[in-house]
This record gives C-alpha cells, structure tokens and sequence, in this order.
C-alpha cells in the first residue's frame, strides 16, 4: 500500500499478446503487475506474425505510407486513438524483449509470408525464422511436407504459391520424418523432438540432393520450442539454403514460442501470473475500480489495483459475447459497447465485411472506456487487443499490430499518469 | 452425344427416388437413376430426422397417420441401422390445451398407431430437461433416423441389383417419342457433358421440383408447393427420447435427438422456389421461443446450425385428373395432406411413359416406391400379366443386420483404430482413412458430398479445422487441380456459413469467429488465386 491507502499493483486481465504486452512494459517501467488470466490467451492460434496493417481494402505495400490515410478513413480503429506514432514505438520497444527466435522488419514494408495455402499474406514485423519466405517475383520454392502432420498440406502451398507472382516456381517435397511410427503428430509434438539433434540431422539428410540450387526451403512452423533460432540456423547451414517456417493450423508452434518468450520476459522483470483464474466481479468506487475478484479451485480471491489493463480479447476469445436473446456485453467489467449493428450481424457472403465484426468497447485516446457519449466509464482502466471497438483485425490483418500498440500504450499511459 | 438405354429412369436421388430405384431393380427392370446433385442433397438431407410413429398425424392427417404407422415397423426392420430407437413422447406444456390429450389418442387407436399414457413425473424422469409442469405425457413409437445413411444404403442395394445410379446429372431436356416421354437428355454440370437416357418409363421423384419436370415433359404442371420449414440442431442430447408437444401441428413442436445433437423443428410456410429458402430472424426466435415452452433455458444452450427444407406438398386439385391418393384442401400448407400422390401422365394429360410420385414423408418413401413399381409393372408388363412382387418391406437393406445405431457406436469404432489412422475431422471422428476411401469410392467427390458421406464438418467447430484439411487431402490426391481446390475449400466455408450465420450467439459465435481467425486471419483464404 502506498500512504495513501491505494495499491501499488497494476491487474492486468488477460494473458493474450495485448495483455502480456501490457504487463512487460508496466514491469520494465517500474510498476508491480500481476496478470490474471482464465487460461493461455488466443497466442496459440496465431502465426506470431505481427501483422500491422496488410489491405486496406487493397494490398499494402508498406503500412507506415499507408496508416495516415487509413486512421483518417477509420476515425474509430484503435490506431487512430492511440496515434499512429505509437504503433513504430511500440514495435521497436517488442523486438528488443524477443530473442528466441528475434523478430525483423518494420513498418516500412510488409513481408509477403505464404500461409499454409499457400497465400502470401501482409505482415511487418516477424520471426527471424520466416522472413526468408518473403514472396517476390521470380523465386523458387521447395515446401517439405511432413505426411503424419495433418494441418499442413505441402502441395497445397506449392500450388498457390507458383500463381503468387511472376516467374515464381514452387514444389512440394515430401518427407518421411518418422516419429515412432504415429500417425497424427501435433504441430508442438513434432517441434519438441526437434531437441533431438539426431531428429534435426535426419530432416537435412532427407533433403539432400533434392533441393535445386536456387530454392529456398518452406518448412512447417514446428522447428523446435525453446532454441527455435538455433534450430533454424543449423538447419539453413546444413542445407545451405535459406530456410523458412510456415505456421500451421493450431496449436502454433510459433504462437506458443512468443507466448513463452513474454511470459519468460514478465517473469524476469517481477511481473506475476494468475492463471485459471477468470476475473468474476469488481470492487468499485464512484468510476474507480478498486479491485478485481477471481474464482479458481481455491477459491474466490481479490485483488486490490491501482489500475486496471482489461486485455481480455473479443467474440473469438470471449472478452465479448452475445447470448440467445442477441444482448451483447463485455464479460469481465460489463463496459458499453458500441457498434452492434441494429439491422443485419451478419451478411450472407462468408467474405463479406460482417457489420457485428467491429463491435467491441470504445475507449479515449488514452484507452480508458467512454460510453456512447464519449464519457469515460472508469477511469483507472485501459483496454487494449481485440476488445476495442473499430477494427477488423481479420480482414485488415492488423490483429498483433493492434493487440502490440495498444497493450504497449496502455502501459505507457499508466506510466505516464505516476509521473 | 453419348446415350444409354433402359426400362425404368428415376428421376431425382431422394428418398424416393432411390426407394424407386431399388424397387425397380429388385423386381428385375434395367434402372437407371439420374441426381441433378448428390444423393440427398434435397429435401431429404435437409429434414430433422424423425421416423415417425403416425402420432403426429394422428388427429389431422388419418392416412398420413395409418401409413407412418405401418412403415415405422417396416423401416425398423429393414434399415435397422439408420434408426436410433429412442422412442418418442407426447407432452402436454402449460401452453397446451390438456383435453387435446384424449383427441390425440382416440385418432392413434384409430389410426393403428400405438400409444401409451405415462405419468408426467416418469416422463420427466426419463427427459429431465423437459417442462416441469407437464400435464399429460404419451408415450409412443417415434425414432431418429439417418437420412443419408438410409439413402445411401438404398442406392448401394440398387445398384448390386443391377440399377446405376447418375449423380451429378442435371435434367436439360424431357424426349418425347409422339405421345410419351421416351426419357431424357442430362449434363454434368461440372463438365458439360451430356448424355440421353432412354427409357420405357420415366418416373418422376423430384418432389418439391415435381412441378418443372412435369412442364419439360409437355404435361399440365403438377400442383406441388414447395413447403419450407427450418430446423435448428442444438449441440447437445437436450433429449434422448423424440419429444412432440402435443397439440395441432404447429412452429417448433419436436425436438428429435440424432448423433450427437438434437434437432427442433419445425415452421411450414409455402414458398415459390425450392431452391431459395430464406431463413429470417424472425423465424429462428419463433423457434427459439417454441423451444423455450419444451425445454426451459432453451435459448442458453449452442445451437450449431439451422437450415430449411423444402417439403413436397402436394395441393388442392380436381377430381378425375388421373392421380391415386387422397384429396386435401388447399390454403395453409399444414392443411395440406402429408400422404402422397402418385400420377400417371397418361390418365391425367395423354402422354404416356411418365409417372410423378411425390408429397409424403421420409417415412413413407419406401410405400411410395413400392405404389409407384407396382404401376410400372402394369404399365410395362401389361394390366393383365401378374405383378411382379415388391421385396422391399422384407428385404434387408445393407448393414441393417447390424441393429439399431447407438450414439455410443461411433466412439467404439474409433477406438479400434486409435493409433493408426489420422483423425481429419474430430468433432465426427472421420478419419483420413474413412476420408480416403470414399474418395476412392467417388473419385469426383467434392468437400461438400463428403460432409453428407461422411460427416465431416458437421460438428460443433463447423468445419474449423477439416475444411483445411480436407481440402489439402483432395487436393494432394490430384483429384483437384489448384483452382478446384481453391474453390472447394472457399464452397465448403460458405456452405457452412450459410447455416450458422442466422443463429450465431452464445459459443457458437465464438466458435465462428476463431474459424474466421483461422480462415482469414492466419490463412488468409480470402486472397486465393481464383
């Protein structure tokens, strides 16, 4: 406590890439920070790819050109609150705090990353281990298959990736990486025995001399957990030819790595983790929040906060929801939320721009939660990640690159705010 | 133009049509079947998936009731398999009017359908979820069965008895040979090639699409209304038994536990396109609501999907146009009869060659075909040689020796091959090997004939995760080129969306934003090369 009775600690909710974002920057900056999280946030589901801002609604070539125009556009996305300014600040701060593997690029140019089809997809900033499959005209690319993992499909990326752009040739190559003779291997169970030095030699073994002499090597996102980068450079060595990761369908290996590497960092820096622990009640006082409760096996338990970084997530998460008789809330401290259509949710096409997409909670420049008068609702809470209200991370493919900046200036505004 | 030639064509790969189509080929015509789609890709894929005991028609509908009740016992014994024997209840809510009770089982007692009043408090043990304040419950012969499996089942016993079954073989115009149809001319719509058929006799089991066929023939339309009505699965066994209330036929009065999920059903309103089913707000609340008076907290659990049908309604019509089955009166398509109503072309407009068999119920499909083959015996053998005899109420479908399904079937089958085979679809258990072979049955199987085959992608991630894979399966089978590939994997999505964008809430909307999160924010699908 500090003399004024007020706790130290900063509650951060939510162990996503918002959240613990959030909670490094508060712990590098000086501040107590304790994460409280229902489970391992959505990191798991992503490439790790830090995407900042890929269409809009056309291809963009490099988001720091392109954000002026589109925060002007889109008055409401979170990177028109927080400034664009933030978002190169913020990038920098996160590459500096990543080094298993380390990240690269910037918001000057996008890399053009093949998904698993095979896709070249938006994004900024990105693991060391895939930069090498940025997709220009003219190159060649072998993709090594692996047969017992199920949520990756060489031939499926070579075929795309060969009508991705001017002279680009790509093949699929086929292993038969055993591992103990199963089946239906896991992304993260291939990438453990990826330790195994012998494992790691017989995947170079088996492509050599069926590699051409200017391929570059696309490999599924599974080249080990801890000691990613060691794995990939050994690997191009042995090759002797760029080699990169391509992420899988869930459980990603990439995600889990920076999911690690966060929390390794938090750790470090004195921050501590609650996890099983969903946020079930606040304390509050006039438009403070005084306190968080959690209900886990032990348990209810409070938790007194000087602030609070509400990182809980969106629809995909459950930061916001909506229930049978279409009522939308955000779960954990019941904010407004703005933008649910009240016409059509959802329009027909797949692919179509889903007028419910954007729904979530607005907030003021310094991320504290207004209502639909633009009053802020709590004053010592700031939201950041996906339960902003504006984006649509999905089509912009803009997720990481809002969940990043906004967790970072959150924590920045509350740093700012002690002086 | 390439042709084949044969006694009996069956137009339409329903229920149906492939009853008649097995009927044919069990008493010895050469048959030939033709599908402008998949097998019960029509109404017969898209109903809830009761066998009915006759008690929903009961009061109403008597020959409707008397039919379901004899097929119910046939269908039990010849495709034991597709059934699950969950019995079924009359329950009387709140909302329902409890003298309704005596009129219900007076009209089973006379229509030949068996029932039994239970006590409210065994049917609330045996159904917990279901309305405390029940006032009467009837317990009756009601059972869930597969569509697909039963059609599939029909169409392998046809074609081992000789019929060939054309799917992907889209009518583009009726022969006529003078004054009878002398068969038809089909395209593939996936490759543009034609081919005619030749028939004898043309029977026409295309139900809601009746009428068309009938024009493209030269005939006088056949008055068929296609009838809509939506479903809802519930991702859960809300109920084991099939719960009905008990009442006049009405919006969301039966809630049919199939697989893992149970299905409400339904709303009737007639629409003008069978192909365009629009599903509103307005109506998956009605639903919901309904739902509510069953089983109260409805609206708290998933809902997985919802999708329409498009009934075969057969309407008012004048006396003396050459058709067998009952009358009914038009207006209201509940009013109109559930029986069926079987044609000859040639009483009813001079052109001979040509029968249309259509109204009636997945129940009866099998009644059908046997009243539909046994006109064409008298029409191809001639009135007085002897009816060749129809086998299909004794003769066993493939695998009904297998008994009665069981919910609990599906995870024994899994386990016998835990470690060997990849596991494509997890919510339905496809395997990779299950998935491989049939493709190797049907080499030009899209992603979408699988899920009716299969399953697959039917569960509660909806497609999540086999879209992908199943995609990358086809495709690495050379059995899709890039942009077949594309494209299937972009149909799939849609196909699914289509079904669950009207009742996304809860879990199920979340569920639908991480496969958007996957779909687009990882895989970026939207940016395929067309």
């Amino acid at each position: 406590m500090r003399a004024d009775g007020t706790p130290h600690e900063v509650v951060v909710v939510g162990a996503g890439v918002a959240g613990l974002v959030a909670a490094l920057r508060l712990a590098k900056g000086g501040r107590r920070v304790r994460v409280l999280a229902k489970g391992v946030g959505a990191t798991h589901l992503t490439g790790a790819t830090v995407d900042v801002l890929g269409y809009s609604p056309e291809r963009v070539g490099s988001p720091a050109a392109a954000l002026p125009g589109f925060v002007a556009a889109h008055p409401d996305h979170p990177y028109a609150r927080i400034g664009i300014g933030v978002v190169d600040e913020a990038l920098s701060w996160l590459k500096g705090h990543l080094a298993d593997p380390r990240y690269v690029g910037d918001t000057g140019r996008n890399f053009r990353l093949p998904t698993a089809v095979g896709v070249p997809k938006p994004s900024a900033v990105v693991p060391q281990t895939m930069a090498a499959g940025d997709v220009v005209d003219g190159k060649s690319f072998a993709i090594v298959g692996l047969p017992a993992l199920k949520d990756f499909y060489a031939d499926l990326v070579a075929g795309n990736l060969a009508l991705a752009g001017d002279g680009i040739e790509a093949r699929a190559v086929p292993v038969g990486l055993d591992l103990d003779g199963r089946v239906d291997v896991t992304p993260p169970a291939y990438a453990r025995r990826f330790a195994d030095p012998d494992f790691r030699a017989e995947l170079a073994f088996s492509l050599r001399g069926r590699l051409g002499a200017d391929e570059v090597v696309g490999v599924p996102a599974v080249l080990g957990l801890a000691g990613a980068e060691a794995v990939w450079e050994e690997l191009e060595g042995r090759l002797e030819r760029p080699v990169f990761e391509i992420p899988t369908l869930p459980p990603s290996v990439p995600g889990l790595r920076l999911f690690d590497a966060l929390m390794g960092a938090l750790r470090r820096a004195g921050g501590r983790v609650v996890m099983g622990a969903p946020v079930v009640g606040a304390e509050r006082e006039g438009n403070l929040v005084r306190g968080l409760y959690t209900e886990a096996a032990n348990g209810r338990r409070y938790y007194p906060a000087s602030h609070v970084v509400l990182a809980s997530g969106g629809w995909a998460a459950g930061g916001i929801e909506m229930d049978g008789s279409w009522a939308v809330r955000e779960t954990v401290l019941d904010l407004p939320v703005c933008g649910v259509p009240a016409g059509a949710r959802f329009l027909p096409g797949y692919l179509d721009h889903q007028p419910l997409a954007g729904a979530g909670v607005a907030v003021d420049r310094s991320l504290r939660p207004v209502d639909g008068e633009g009053d802020v609702v709590l004053a010592n809470v700031r939201v950041a990640g996906a339960t902003l209200a504006g984006a649509e991370p999905w089509k912009e493919k803009s997720g990481d690159g809002i969940s990043v900046s906004t967790g970072y200036h959150a924590a920045v505004s509350i740093l700012a705010e002690e002086g | 133009m390439k042709s084949i030639e044969t006694e009996v064509l069956v137009v339409g790969g329903g229920a149906t049509g492939v009853g008649v189509a097995r009927d044919a080929a069990l008493r010895g015509f050469d048959t030939v079947l033709v599908e402008r789609k998949d097998l019960a890709e029509g109404t017969t894929g898209r109903y809830h998936g009761l066998l009915h005991s006759g008690g929903r028609y009961a009061v109403k509908d008597p020959q409707a009731a008397r039919e379901c009740a004899a097929e119910n016992v046939v269908l039990r014994r010849i495709a034991a398999d597709t059934i699950e024997d969950t019995g079924g209840l009359f329950v009387t809510t709140p909302w329902d009017d409890p003298e309704f009770g005596d009129r219900f089982v007076r009209g089973c007692a006379e229509n030949g359908v068996p029932v039994e009043e239970i006590e409210v408090a065994d049917a609330l043990r045996r159904e917990p979820a279901l309305h405390p304040k029940l006032r009467r419950a009837f317990l009756v012969a009601d059972a869930s069965m597969d569509s697909w499996k039963l059609v599939w089942a029909c169409a392998r016993s046809a074609h081992r008895h000789g019929a060939r079954i054309l799917t992907y073989r889209a009518v583009t115009e009726v022969l006529r040979d003078g004054d009878a149809v002398a068969g038809v001319v089909v395209v593939d719509p996936r490759t543009g090639d034609e081919l005619a058929v030749h028939a004898r006799l043309t029977v026409n089991a295309t139900g809601a699409w009746a009428g068309r066929l009938t024009v493209m023939a030269g005939c006088r339309e056949v008055e068929v209304v296609p009838g809509k009505g939506i479903m809802i699965a519930m991702n859960h066994r809300i109920v084991n038994t099939v719960v009905n209330r008990c009442t006049m036929p009405s919006d969301g009065d039966i809630l049919v536990p199939i697989r893992t999920v149970s299905v409400m059903g339904t709303t009737d309103s007639p629409v003008r396109d069978p192909d365009e089913l629009e599903i509103t707000q307005a109506e998956v609340d009605h639903m919901l609501e309904e739902g509510e008076k069953l089983v109260p907290g409805f609206r708290s659990y998933r809902a997985l999907r919802v999708w329409a049908g498009a009934r075969p309604l057969f309407g008012a019509r004048p006396p003396g146009d050459g058709v067998t089955g009952p009358r009914a009166p038009g207006g209201d398509t509940r009013d109109i009869t559930r029986a069926h109503a079987l044609i000859d072309h040639a009483e009813r407009d001079g052109v001979g060659g040509f029968v249309t068999i259509t109204g009636g119920k997945a129940t009866t499909f099998r009644l059908m075909a046997e009243e539909t083959v046994d006109l064409a015996c008298r029409k191809l053998d001639g009135a007085e040689a002897a009816l060749r005899p129809c086998r299909t109420a004794t003769e066993l479908l493939p695998d009904a020796e297998n008994g009665y399904y069981s919910v609990r079937s599906r995870l024994a089958a899994r386990e016998e091959n835990l470690l060997d085979d990849q596991l494509v679809c997890e919510c339905e258990l496809v395997t990779r090997g299950t998935l491989e072979a049939a493709l190797e049955r049907r080499p030009t199987a899209n992603i979408d004939d699988v899920r009716r085959a299969l399953r697959l992608g039917m569960g509660p991630c909806q497609g999540g995760f086999c879209t992908y894979r199943a995609a990358g399966i086809l495709h690495c089978r050379q059995q899709l080129d890039q942009a077949a590939a594309n494209a299937a994997l972009l149909g799939f999505l849609q196909e699914r969306w289509k079904g669950v964008a009207p009742i996304l809430y809860g879990d199920q909307l979340r569920q639908a934003r991480l496969d958007d999160w996957l779909y687009q924010g990882l895989l970026d699908v939207e940016h395929l090369p067309a």
